[in-house]
């Protein structure tokens, strides 16, 4: 019998069974997906750099003498455990063209080196090992492919002094090192052979040649101060420095993880709630059970056992949902990084055990009612009669303008609220994520964020080439080119002047300690656009700001002194500003313009800012965007917003994840539409057979309930946008604290995160529901006979 | 009397698991301007079924249901759901009252759906609570549904049912989850409508509630039997034990 009783009720309730079976699915895909995801972004670069071997420091070098340079250091620091060396042949974007002899695209240096002598393990797309290379092929990594729309089999002329070779493309690799979008250096792999020519050159070993020395330690602190006194060094950063380059690519990782446990909250609220509904459903059947004798153990039995068939049926099928969901959901992620976990997907396999876990647990919950019921309730239906808390909160006789289908509709919504909360989370939770991320992402390529990089100019132009030979030249020199290209932009009618962002990297110290770091200093720029956070400009070359991250690595705070050894000259610099920069992953001083600076201590610099003296507006300033890039036939001459999503580099990734986070809004929000519209109409079949046995037409039908979802879908959308100033400001602003600024002014849209998103996500919700409403359409005026 | 129903060949017939199930069959019968009509039979007989479709609510499979010279099988679900607002009243046994509206408001949701008046939204409820004064019902007005007895639940089905001002009032067993008490106050109750006008066929099993109705009908087996007059001037009491002693002639 009892196998009877369970065989009736999964035929008899098939629409409430399914209804909680797609609950179940749902969950189990989420928490699943979840919960790989959020080991997997857990581990992040830590994971990808131990698999890259990267090691505990690095250090590279460059130009005259660099081979070598590190050997005594190595030798002579005991706190290194050990370490690899990678040699490598740098180039510009100059050094590479085309195969059709066309130029490639590469904003900063390139580096050749032997894929077989590398000690560095690269990844291909599928995060395997690369095949080995035959001679005339190579490897690239980064974006570099995809910038110059190369793909597989497309030729490179890689060309330094006296040595050309022709290669043939055999693909993308990741590079743990140098793939962040913040390091952005593309690796060209090469044959032994092919190599042998560019390291066999002696015009390249002198000028363009380096190392990459990779060194396993538990003391970096010991080895950061033993590399402060090499030369030639180009970087000399832990572990940990590499792994914050690749915060961008982790801000994307991070909402992944947001969105994965916030799934999970979503899919237990629905799940209890559905529960909790389906129960209540069969509170009859509950006391016609107890009327013919039947024991609340073996009431509860069968219902646990009908749950539980649910759920591992449920289960299984989200499991294999949450393979593919999770392959989705880091896929944007995972671009430039092997992210992974040891488990694999066993998580999802837990997952789904945790599903049908928690499952069991709500039913046993939610029967626990069966105690309660007595065989009186199934004579009333289920309803105890006691219940006298007032229900209606509106009253249609006070709503003079409101219809019937309007009325009902908010009237059940400010009547029962408790009964669309699980709506409203799901909604809302989707959507701030959508809202967050569409603010980062318009912050990101707004002209807020400038003063982190910089000053505000009209125009940006990068151009290696031109950078390093500012890095070569002489103080005459550098005056001589910067006067050049201002007469050149004055013959073009557009009067102005030329400035650059340069980096030195000096060796400062405090207490003490002597370390070596990248100082800031404009040339031509002007010290009254930068922006200080706290404490005073600096007034005269002994004195510097500095950023708080340093501030706080090497416990500099306003009104210390140190030293800085310009070469030419020893300073005592009093610390009189912190200020913000997303330079150096934040770890950076900014050198007053008086300060005593030579190009020869240059090892990066931004791009040419361009600023005109008769203020244009931007028309006039896209006008003369096209003369620069036409006069010194160059395509990255920037606006300042363009320049800053140009800095950032992420930002086309951001608005990748940001359009499938719209996309895996829309399908949750679709999918809670669908279910809940179903649960409300198995719910109200009475109501609806009355309404049309009065005279109500279906579509008004239809209306009231398309008007109450999207009541419900309006509320939990705008609560995301009112909250998606303040979750942003809370979330990202950390994000953004790491990587060296603190005060971010957002660049809030209102018409996108009130008017658009909202929008879309209303226009689903209204349209799914539309169309789920439909199905009332099978219940008839005639049913007010047979419902109980 | 004016002829406000007019049903000819009724037939009702159900599919289930290719078996066909014959429920009314050529079922034919009027139903005049005024008049307070009974349907009785054994269950199972086709009593409800006979209510449903001639009401509109079912659709028969074939026979005409004429509704003040409209064949209503002839028309849409729309135009069904336009007469059944504007022209018909529904009682039911068990008393559907939407959950989260207030006596008041069920009341007076059919009449702010019904678009055949020009009257204001003030008027309407004006017009409610006169209803609901006559019915016995204005002091439980602003209550919830769960706040109220059934049989002032019932009575607020009957104002609802009567107050666009139908042509017909139908009623399927409407003292059925009533105690006696109540059962005979709402029966008191559709007698009032009926005598103020208004037309009333009605489904029961209740011989003291059919004997209350000027017509009663007697159905078997998807047809109609016999039909019963209540003879004038009789005592309740008189117009029970004739229309028993005619049930008892019928085999019930």
């Amino acid at each position: 019998m009892f196998l009877r009783i369970l065989k009736k009720d999964i035929q008899k309730k098939k629409v409430m069974n399914l209804i909680v079976l797609l609950f179940v699915i749902l969950a189990s895909m989420f928490v699943g997906s979840g919960l790989n995801n959020v080991l997997t972004v857990l581990n992040g670069t830590d994971y990808y750099l131990e698999k890259g071997g990267v090691g505990d420091y690095v250090i590279i070098t460059m130009g005259p003498n660099s081979i070598g340079a590190l050997d005594d250091m190595l030798s002579s620091t005991p706190a290194i455990d050990a370490y690899r060396m990678d040699n490598v042949v740098y180039g510009s974007k100059d050094s590479l063209k085309k195969g059709d002899g066309s130029a490639i695209e590469s904003k900063n240096v390139l580096l050749m080196q032997c894929l077989e002598d590398s000690t560095f393990h690269f990844f291909n797309e599928d995060n395997n090992a690369p095949a080995a290379l035959a001679p005339g092929h190579c490897y690239v990594t980064g974006d570099f492919m995809a910038k110059n729309g190369l793909s597989e089999g497309d030729i490179l002329e890689v060309g330094q002094e006296d040595v050309s070779v022709r290669l043939i493309v055999d693909g993308r690799l990741k590079d743990a090192l140098l793939g962040s979008t913040f390091m952005g250096n593309t690796r060209i792999l090469m044959h032994k052979d092919d190599f042998t020519k560019f390291s066999g050159s002696e015009k390249i070993a002198k000028a363009y040649s380096g190392q990459i020395c990779c060194i396993d330690t538990k003391d970096v602190d010991t080895v950061d101060k033993a590399a402060s006194g090499c030369k030639n060094i180009s970087l000399a950063k832990p572990a940990s420095t590499i792994s914050m380059c690749y915060i961008m690519d982790m801000i994307v990782a991070f909402i992944v993880l947001l969105l994965s446990v916030c799934l999970i909250i979503l899919s237990f609220v629905v799940l209890k709630v559905s529960l909790s509904f389906t129960i209540n459903k069969e509170y009859r059947e509950i006391g016609v059970m107890k009327a013919i004798g039947i024991k609340n153990r073996k009431i509860r039995t069968l219902f646990l056992t009908k749950y539980f068939g649910i759920a591992v049926v449920g289960s299984v099928i989200g499991f294999i949902a949450s393979i593919p969901f999770t392959k989705l959901l880091l896929s944007s992620v995972s671009k430039n990084m092997v992210l992974g976990n040891s488990l694999g997907y066993l998580l999802n396999a837990i997952g789904a055990v945790i599903v049908v876990i928690v499952i069991l647990l709500l039913a046993y919950l939610s029967t626990s009612k069966v105690k309660k019921a007595t065989p009186v309730d199934a004579i009333r239906t289920g309803q105890s009669g006691e219940r006298y808390s007032k229900k209606s909160k509106l009253h249609l006789s006070r709503s003079n303008k409101l219809g019937a289908p309007s009325f009902l509709a908010i009237n059940d919504t400010a009547s029962s609220p408790k009964r669309y909360i699980s709506i409203v989370i799901a909604f809302a939770l989707c959507t701030l994520f959508v809202l967050m991320l569409v603010n980062t992402t318009n912050t990101m390529r707004s002209e807020a964020l400038i003063s982190t990089f910089g000053t505000k100019s009209d125009l940006y132009m990068t151009s290696v080439k031109d950078s390093m030979e500012i890095m070569g030249s002489t103080e005459e020199e550098t005056k001589a080119f910067f006067e050049k290209w201002e007469k050149e932009i004055a013959d073009l009618g557009m009067p102005g002047h030329v400035a650059l962002e340069c980096q030195y990297g000096y060796n400062i110290t405090y207490n003490g300690e002597t370390t070596r770091v990248i100082c800031e200093h404009g040339y031509g720029t002007n010290f009254e656009d930068y922006v200080f956070l706290e404490g005073s400009r600096p007034q005269c070359k002994n004195e510097v700001a500095i950023t708080k991250i340093l501030s706080k690595k090497l416990d500099i705070k306003i009104g210390d002194t140190i030293t800085i050894d310009f070469g030419s000259e020893k300073i005592d610099c009093i610390v009189t500003a912190y200020y913000q920069s997303f330079n150096q992953i934040g770890e950076v001083i900014r050198l007053h313009p008086d300060a005593p600076v030579e190009n020869t201590y240059i090892t990066s610099t931004m791009s040419f800012q361009f600023t005109f003296d008769d203020h244009p507006d931007r028309k006039t300033i896209l006008e003369r965007q096209k003369i620069l890039k036409d006069h010194f036939k160059n395509d990255e001459v920037f606006t300042t917003s363009e320049y800053v999503a140009d800095c950032i580099q992420v930002v086309p990734t951001m608005e990748t994840v940001q359009y499938l986070l719209l996309v895996i809004t829309i399908i949750v929000v679709i999918l809670v539409t669908i279910l809940m519209e179903l649960s409300f109409i198995a719910d109200e079949k009475s109501q609806i057979a009355l309404l049309k046995a009065i005279g109500f037409k279906n579509g008004r039908i239809y209306l009231w309930h398309v008007i109450r979802f999207g009541i419900v879908a309006l509320f939990a959308v705008l609560l995301a946008g009112l909250l998606s100033i303040p979750m942003t400001n809370l979330c990202i602003s950390p994000i953004f604290g790491m990587m060296g600024a603190y005060e971010i002014d957002y660049a809030i849209k209102p018409l996108e995160i009130f008017v658009i998103y909202p929008g879309i996500i209303l226009l689903a919700t209204l349209l799914v529901a539309s169309l789920i409403c439909l199905t009332s359409r099978s219940i008839h005026a005639s049913d007010t006979a047979n419902i109980e | 009397m004016k002829k406000l129903m007019e049903i000819k060949n009724l037939c009702k017939t159900y599919v289930i698991e290719k078996r066909q199930n014959n429920v009314l069959k050529n079922v034919s019968f009027d139903v005049e301007e005024g008049e307070m009509v009974g349907i009785m039979g054994p269950s199972g007989s086709g009593k409800s079924t006979l209510l449903y479709s001639v009401s509109g609510m079912d659709r028969a499979t074939s026979g005409s249901v004429t509704l003040d010279g409209k064949d209503i099988t002839a028309l849409s679900e729309k135009e069904l759901a336009s007469v059944r607002l504007n022209d018909m009243g529904f009682i039911f046994q068990q008393m559907f009252m939407m959950k989260n509206l207030t006596i008041m408001d069920n009341i007076l949701l059919p009449a702010v759906e019904c678009s055949k008046s020009t009257e204001s939204r003030k008027e309407k409820v004006a017009r409610c609570e006169e209803l609901m004064r006559k019915l016995g019902i204005i002091e439980i007005a602003a209550n919830d549904i769960n706040e109220v007895s059934g049989g002032q639940l019932q009575r607020a089905c009957i104002a609802r049912s009567m107050v666009n001002n139908p042509k017909i009032l139908f009623a399927d067993e409407p003292t059925g989850a009533l105690n006696r008490q109540s059962s005979a106050e709402v029966m008191d109750e559709i007698c009032k409508l009926n005598k103020e006008g208004t037309t009333v066929l009605m489904v029961t099993h209740d011989a003291k509630v059919a004997s209350r109705c000027s017509r009663v009908l007697y159905i078997a087996d998807g047809n109609i039997r016999s039909e019963y007059r209540t003879p004038e001037g009789l005592s309740d009491r008189d117009r029970e034990r004739a229309l028993n002693n005619w049930l008892l002639e019928l085999g019930w």
